[in-house]
């Protein structure tokens, strides 16, 4: 119900700020011309699968293709254990697909060394936790600006700015323990947003707070997808999926409408169909329609 | 991702990397105080264990040599009287004295007497010797130059007569003033000046000497000047017989040095136990702390920067412990110096020990380093969606 009503208000979205064509343009056209650069993250035909002790490995994400724009917030649902954390450990270069391709911005990340990866999340993708995971020994401002600790140059201005734009201006120098949930969710938006990511990544975002508090740190989403950042939310929280403009559904490792403009409910049903034999075989390709 | 951009200001940017990691890390450590202090207390008693045994040790190689130094520093030449010999001619002082170059070379008469003074009396042996601030060192009046007249008491005879120098003694029935009153002497040696007397070499009527001192400053050099000797002097035919306790006295520094080395041993066994108390607090540290290290990593903290606050952390609690035992060292060595006067104080302030001390704040803080080398790979290595997921 609210389902739809979301997906129907992701599609009037997408269709508003990017042209109809560059969706088209997906859809329709082979690999070798995709306009790659039009989506600040995107997975080709990734496949994620887990060794299990002794029997079939199990497949956590089964041959799936993904995309956000910049400037879109994509909720992922979908029931526990099927493949939500993979999806965004894929998505945030803590995890490498088995195979299929990864791409942030116009470049090639599917695989790439540990420093490499550790270089492209710092430089491009910011996480939010459901636990927040803020380091309890350092002060709001400190915990904002970890992330460029080690680099040259004090980012605590710009930390110190961040967290008076999400309202915390007269805590920075509080320590987690001293913040409400609501709080330390900012201070978390704060971190992930200092060194300007195109992806914002959140597992859970609101899954520790009140409806009151999600609520408004899901308002802060909005004014940081209205930055331009790609806003990606793994949730179980239906008042996520209602400030999101795309809702996905993850289940047993198939995607349903990773794809913007691509949300049609038929295509889940076949999508789902298929599911099983790609479960027993892993080989075939899912999505049909594309090669 | 240029190396350029990963090193930039090379020494620099190397530094300034462990600012960070050094405020984090010390904050880390104070979340647990219990446990950091424990650490650091291990590793206080690991230092104090090293430095203080290292010092006892090296305080009694010191004591050790200075007692017997003088008998490693000295060659006693004596006649040959197996082979006929029966005293030393001006010839054979002049080929001494060639052969060993640098060190003196102190003929000495020798015979025995009666010595007196009030009653009192001692038979003690009687030295001619010409020059004896050469060997010797007065604790009452002045050695001369050139010993012309006067009698040189030894600490031994000068107390049992009750003499000092001014005073007269009466030696084989003549009455001579004393002169000088000798240093009493703290080692054992061949030619014994405790309850020796000495007078000018003019008192005696001897046609030869009956032995010669050689002085050196070290035991290498006495033992030069030993080799020396026997082959100038003993060339052709064995003229003389030497006395030297050289060798002897490298077996027994090399007896305390090994006594040293078996202290430290000791001490060093501490320190290792220290270092596996740090690395149970390192590792359970970052067990502990093993989500919080995955969000580092997570938003993008290097590896490398991941250990290096890791190793901040067991480096500040092997400088910390290392440090406080290096001044409980102090402290216990210093009370230990005013509670026992046997102690020789100059010996404790040998600039040696300085260097045990040095040793032992380095193994300290080394100890640190190398326990948390483990647990701050493990933990930096780890990848953070394994981290996360816990």
């Amino acid at each position: 119900m609210s389902r739809n009503r979301t997906t129907d208000e992701a599609e009037d979205l997408a269709a508003g700020r990017a042209t109809n064509g560059a969706a088209a343009d997906w859809e329709t056209s082979g690999d070798s011309n995709l306009a790659d650069d039009d989506y600040a993250v995107a997975l080709r035909g990734v496949v994620k699968r887990y060794p299990s002790g002794g029997g079939e490995p199990v497949v956590a994400l089964d041959d799936v293709d993904f995309a956000a724009r910049p400037g879109e917030f994509v909720a992922v649902v979908g029931p526990s254990g099927s493949g939500k954390s993979t999806l965004l450990n894929v998505l945030g270069l803590l995890d490498d697909p088995t195979s299929g391709r990864r791409l942030l911005g116009d470049t090639d990340v599917t695989s790439l060394s540990v420093a490499e990866r550790t270089r492209a999340r710092k430089e491009s993708i910011g996480f939010v936790f459901q636990d927040f995971h803020l380091l309890p020994t350092l002060t709001a401002v400190e915990n904002v600006a970890m992330p460029t600790a080690f680099d040259p140059g004090d980012a605590s201005d710009r930390a110190a700015n961040l967290l008076a734009r999400f309202g915390l201006g007269d805590r920075l120098d509080h320590e987690p323990n001293e913040l409400s949930g609501g709080q330390k969710q900012r201070v978390a938006i704060a971190r992930s947003l200092i060194n300007e990511p195109a992806v914002l990544l959140a597992d859970e975002p609101t899954g520790n707070l009140d409806t009151d508090t999600g609520e408004a740190i899901l308002a802060e989403f909005e004014r940081v997808k209205a930055e331009g950042v790609a806003v990606i939310a793994v949730t179980h929280d239906p008042l996520v999926e209602e400030y999101a403009d795309r809702v996905v559904d993850l289940t047993d490792g198939v995607l349903t409408g990773g794809l913007p403009g691509e949300s049609d409910p038929h295509a889940d049903a076949d999508r789902r169909g298929g599911r099983d034999a790609g479960r027993t075989a892993p080989g075939p390709q899912v999505g049909g329609d594309r090669g | 991702m240029s190396a350029d951009d990963r090193a930039p200001g090379g020494a620099a940017g190397w530094l300034r990397g462990w600012r960070p990691a050094v405020s984090m890390a010390s904050r880390n450590l104070r979340r647990n105080r219990v446990r950091t202090v424990l650490a650091v207390l291990g590793v206080c008693i690991g230092v104090l264990a090293v430095a203080a045994l290292g010092i006892f040790g090296n305080v009694l190689a010191l004591g050790a040599d200075d007692a017997i130094g003088d008998i490693g520093t000295q060659v006693v030449v004596s006649p040959n009287t197996d082979a006929g010999v029966e005293s030393l001619s001006d010839a054979d002082i002049a080929s001494i004295r060639r052969a060993v170059g640098e060190p003196a070379v102190i003929p000495l008469y020798s015979d025995s007497a009666t010595v007196a003074r009030q009653g009192d009396q001692t038979f003690a042996t009687v030295y001619g010797v010409e020059e004896p601030a050469l060997a010797y060192e007065a604790a009452e009046g002045r050695l001369p130059e050139r010993h012309r007249q006067g009698a040189i008491l030894g600490a031994g005879i000068a107390e049992d007569l009750g003499a000092g120098a001014g005073d007269t003694v009466e030696i084989a029935g003549s009455q001579v003033r004393v002169i000088a009153v000798l240093v009493e002497s703290q080692t054992f040696s061949p030619v014994a000046p405790d309850d020796a007397v000495y007078l000018p070499e003019s008192a005696f009527s001897a046609d030869g000497y009956a032995q010669a001192l050689v002085v050196s400053d070290t035991g290498a050099e006495a033992r030069a000047a030993a080799d020396a000797i026997r082959e100038a002097v003993n060339a052709r035919e064995d003229r003389v017989e030497l006395f030297e306790l050289a060798a002897l006295v490298d077996e027994i520094n090399e007896f305390f040095g090994l006594l040293s080395t078996f202290l430290l041993g000791l001490g060093a066994i501490s320190l290792v136990v220290a270092g596996v108390s740090i690395l149970n607090v390192m590792l359970m540290s970052t067990v502990e702390r093993r989500q919080e290290i995955g969000v580092m990593r997570a938003v993008g903290v290097a590896r490398r920067d991941v250990l290096r606050v890791l190793l901040a952390e067991a480096g500040l609690i092997g400088a910390a412990g290392a440090a406080a035992g290096t001044l409980l060292t102090v402290l216990l060595v210093a009370g230990l110096v005013l509670a026992t006067p046997a102690v020789d104080t100059a010996l404790v302030l040998d600039r040696t020990n300085a260097y045990y001390l040095l040793l032992a704040l380095g193994f300290g803080v080394g100890v640190g380093l190398v326990s948390g080398a483990y647990p701050a790979w493990k933990a930096a290595n780890e990848r953070p969606v394994e981290a996360l997921r816990s």
